[in-house]
Order: structure tokens, then sequence, then C-alpha cells
């Protein structure tokens, strides 16, 4: 908390997320946050922010909060309803989708995401959704920005599944691989940005509140930290503030 | 000679739910077409699950309620999704569950990978390739068991993953409304459906409501009667998933799942006693689950 406006950890990532998205994107969205951090910026400095659902649905303006892109709800005010094959292939393999906004269990140095299966301490395994369209975003979308809450646990170098591949997979670059972008640009969390480059990755800034030093032990993955050290994060606005407590996530299913 | 009549005879492809499921024999390999809260195939999960059909093979590119409630009953051998949940209300954890203890195959694809194996046996290719999954962890499996090649593209030389066609015995869709023929329309986003159906050797359709031939627009049916094997009524059939345009879903019912899904045991048996295996119809389901 800082200022006098408080938020919460979630509002701060929704609102960091959201300064991700450039005005003119074309960005899918998964199911979550990065769905709140996309309409946040549709409602703010990106009017023209073009948003895709995986399900089949084109340029939807969601009124009120969805329960996931299964929900009719997120549909809303859509231009077209079409098919997966229109979105995932014709729009995100077809090399029009500019901005993938994605959800992960764990996440590696380069961006790579896990979203299908972890291991406990205990060496017991817990799944999940699995990758639905997010495999197909993060190996074809020109940039994919990454919005989880952070938590040490997950960040890791050896991902316990690759079901997402980043800017380098195995050692291996994308070209090499086959794949066709530059692929995943940041991980912004409920603490930080870290933004990812060719080079590894880098906190570019932490949020207000945070100490660079004990977010760098709560990061376990090799990450540079810039001459000068990382910058702050702007602080959310009381507009952004507003419109997430009272229209985009009223309820606080994914704020709270 | 009396000229014929400007009219075909259209087949009349209605039947009863009971009879669509008493044709699916242990074993097959079913396609489904919900996708997490929306437009499940409930009432043909339900209908199938008291006929004790066993040992199913079942692709859906994106599960959702439907799915977990065969994994719940012990119905499905083996699975081959993209990805599953019933959204912000939970994940598949009879699936999860299964699969951790051994109890279900799984094969897992990304979600255009998956669809395009589908478009793939639709069209009758002999294979299709993508960039999609390349570098991940999904390819070993996959090509492990033959379910994927990495080649080269013979053109350019770049790497590629190749993907064989996929061709299910049954495919099971709940659509809007049907034409005693079958020709269905489906609204909103339609997802995998189309190549889904497509794919399938055989289509059967569970429809909110059905109509004369000729009361449909033709211009806005998603699935051409020609590949639909049977059609049966059930309004509200996809309860508790939402039907764009005909219902919301019912989120009381799906927390109710949920929790018992994800407590499985007891729990689950309880539900699938109640809601399943203890009503003889689908009508007496909703009438168990009315407010």
């Amino acid at each position: 908390m800082s200022g006098e406006e408080k938020w919460t950890r979630a509002e701060m990532l929704a609102v960091a997320g959201s300064l991700q998205v450039v005005d003119g994107d074309v960005t899918v969205v998964g199911l979550g946050l990065p769905q709140i951090a996309a309409l946040l910026a549709q409602r703010t400095h990106a009017p023209t922010v073009r948003l895709l659902l995986e399900i089949g649905v084109f340029e939807p303006v969601p009124a009120e909060p969805a329960m996931g892109i299964a929900d009719p709800r997120m549909w809303k005010d859509a231009t077209a309803f079409a098919s997966t094959l229109e979105v995932l292939g014709v729009m995100v393999h077809g090399g029009r989708v500019s901005l993938g906004l994605l959800g992960a269990l764990q996440v590696d140095q380069w961006g790579s995401l896990n979203t299908t299966e972890v291991e406990a301490p205990d060496g017991s395994r817990r799944r999940f959704r699995g990758s639905g369209g997010s495999n197909d975003i993060s190996s074809n979308a020109s940039r994919t920005v990454v919005i989880m809450t952070h938590q040490s646990r997950k960040f890791s170098e050896a991902l316990t599944f690759l079901t997402s591949p980043g800017r380098r997979i195995k050692e291996q670059t994308r070209a090499t691989v086959g794949l066709p972008s530059q692929g995943p640009c940041a991980v912004v969390t409920d603490r930080a940005v870290i933004a990812l480059t060719d080079a590894g990755a880098v906190l570019e800034s932490v949020h207000p509140g945070e100490q660079p030093d004990t977010v760098l032990a709560d990061t376990p993955i090799p990450l540079n930290v810039p001459a000068g050290g990382p910058k702050e994060t702007p602080a959310p606005t009381a507009t952004q503030l507003a419109l997430i407590r009272t229209e985009l996530d009223p309820n606080n299913w994914y704020t709270s | 000679m009396a000229a014929m009549a400007a009219t075909a005879a259209r087949p009349d492809r209605v039947v009863s739910l009971r009879e669509i499921v008493a044709d699916i024999p242990d074993g097959s390999h079913l396609a489904l077409a919900g996708f997490a809260i929306t437009r499940n195939a409930v009432a043909f999960a339900h209908e199938l699950i008291r006929a004790g059909t066993r040992g199913l093979t079942v692709t859906q590119v994106f599960g959702g309620f439907e799915t977990d409630l065969l994994a719940a009953a012990g119905a499905m051998d083996c699975l081959t999704y993209a990805s599953g949940s019933i959204d912000r209300f939970g994940l598949l954890y009879a699936v999860n569950r299964a699969v951790l203890d051994g109890s279900l195959a799984l094969s897992e694809y990304s979600g255009l990978a998956l669809a395009l194996r589908l478009h793939a046996g639709a069209l009758g290719l002999p294979f299709v390739t993508t960039r999609s999954m390349l570098g991940s962890d999904l390819v070993a499996p996959l090509v492990a068991t033959g379910q994927a090649a990495e080649i080269e593209s013979p053109f350019d030389g770049a790497p590629c993953l190749a993907l064989p066609p996929l061709h299910p015995d049954i495919a099971v869709v709940h659509v809007d409304v049907a034409d005693r023929a079958g020709n269905a329309m489906v609204g909103g986003p339609v997802w995998s459906i189309p190549e889904t159906a497509r794919a399938s050797r055989m289509v059967d359709l569970v429809a909110e409501e059905i109509v004369e031939v000729g009361e449909l627009d033709p211009s806005r049916i998603t699935i051409p009667g020609l590949l639909v094997h049977a059609v049966a009524r059930v309004p509200h059939g996809g309860h508790p998933t939402a039907v764009y345009g005909h219902y919301d879903f019912d989120a009381a019912h799906l927390r109710q799942y949920a929790a018992a899904s994800n407590a499985g045991g007891d729990a689950l048996d309880a539900y699938l006693d109640r809601f399943v295996r203890g009503v003889a119809t689908f009508d007496e389901y909703l009438e168990e689950v009315a407010p």
C-alpha cells in the first residue's frame, strides 16, 4: 500500500498489465486477470485495442464481469462470432495478432510457460487446464505478456512442463525451433514488471512499496538489474481503480 | 409419364435421446463439442452414464462440464484434448484425478493443433502441418505415439509439425434448433464445433427445438443434415452450462458440482446418484435442480 489511494496487489497487477497494451493492438486474451487488464486498457489508454477470444469471438466489449471466456457475458457487443480455426488459425497462426495476454502457473527466464502440471515439494503432481490456445498464442503472436501473481515457486529455470515457448527454448532460439515471432516480452506480476529480452530477463520496475532486493529474492530465475536499479511502476490512478471496482470487477472475482 | 414433383423426399432423422445412446457401443470414439461452461451435451452425457456405457475414447478440443461428468462416472479410458476447465468454477477435477492415477490415458495438444487434426479428418487430408507446439513438451509424447511427426517443409526446409487426420466414430453436438432432417443451427461463437462434427463418421445432435424441413434459413445452417445420423429434442439439455440465446449457466449448480468433483469419492458419487443415476430422464433432473 502506498500514497493516499489504497489498492490491492491484484488491482496493481491489473493496472500494470493494462499498461503493456498499446492502442491499436490486436489482442488475444486468456481467462482471469489478463481479461481484466485488457478491458482496463480498452477503457483507458488503448480505446482501439481489438480483443479476440479463442472460443471464436471478435472484438467484444463486455459490459459486466464474466466467469471466463466461455461466459456469454464476455462476448457482448462482438463484431463477429466465428470459430477457433478463425481466431487461433487465421488470426494467431496467420500472424495477425500483435499481443497475447496470458496467465501461467510457472514461468522461466525466457518467458516459456507451464499451464499444464506442477510438482509439489513432496513429489506429488497437480494438473491444471493445459494449453488451450496458450501454446498457439506464445508460438505465433508478435509479442506476448504473462500476467500472474508473484510467488517464488512460480519462477523456475526448469519448468515441470513447457506448455508454451518463450524467447529461448532449451538453449535454442525461436528461429531454430521454427517459430515465427519474437515471443514473450514481459512478465507482469503483482510486485514487479520483468522485461524479457534475447539477452535474458531484466527487473524493469518494482511496484510502489516493493523493495528490489526482496523482489529479487523471491524471483529464483536469472534476473538482470539495470544500472541504477529498477524503476518504480506507476501507481494506479483513481480512474483506473474506480473502473476496476465499479465496472470491470465489482464482485472482486479477480482483484480482491 | 407424370413429372416428379419439385420437392425432394427428406429423411426424418428425429429419434429419442435413449435411441441415440443405445447406438453407441462400449469402446466407441466419441467427439464432444462443449466448451467449459457453454453448450455442453449434458442431457446426452447423463443418458450415456445411465446406460452404463464404458471404455470410451473422447476427443474434445476444449473440455468442460460434460467431460468431467464422464470421467466422474468412469466411462472414459482415453481423452484427447487441448485443455479443460469449468472456467472460474474450477478445473476438471475428475479428469485430472483419473489422469494422475493412471485410469485415464491423456493425449494433449494446443487448441489449434487439435482443431487442425479434426479439420484434416473432415476434409480427408493425408495430414496437416503447423508451427504451433514446436519446441514445447507437448510434442514428444505425441511423436512417441504416432500422433505427430517433426518434419521439414518440402518447399523451403522450414521446421514444422505434421499431424495426422482424426476420425472419431460419433460426434455429439448440442444445437439450438434442427429441422427433422438434421439441418442444424448453432448461434454465437462456434469454437471447434464445425470440424468436430465434420471429422466424425457419424453425427448425432441434441436440439433445444426441432422444426419442419424448410423452416430454417439455409444460410444460417452450421451443420448440414446430410452429415447427421440422428437428432433428439431435449429442451434445456445443456443445463447447467449456458446455451447462447437460450439460457445462462446455472452458477449455483456448477459450484455444487465443482465442490463434489474436487472432493471426489463419496461426495462425487452422491452427486451422480442424486442428479444422474437416481433419475430416469433429463426432465426429472431438471425438476430436481429447479429452485
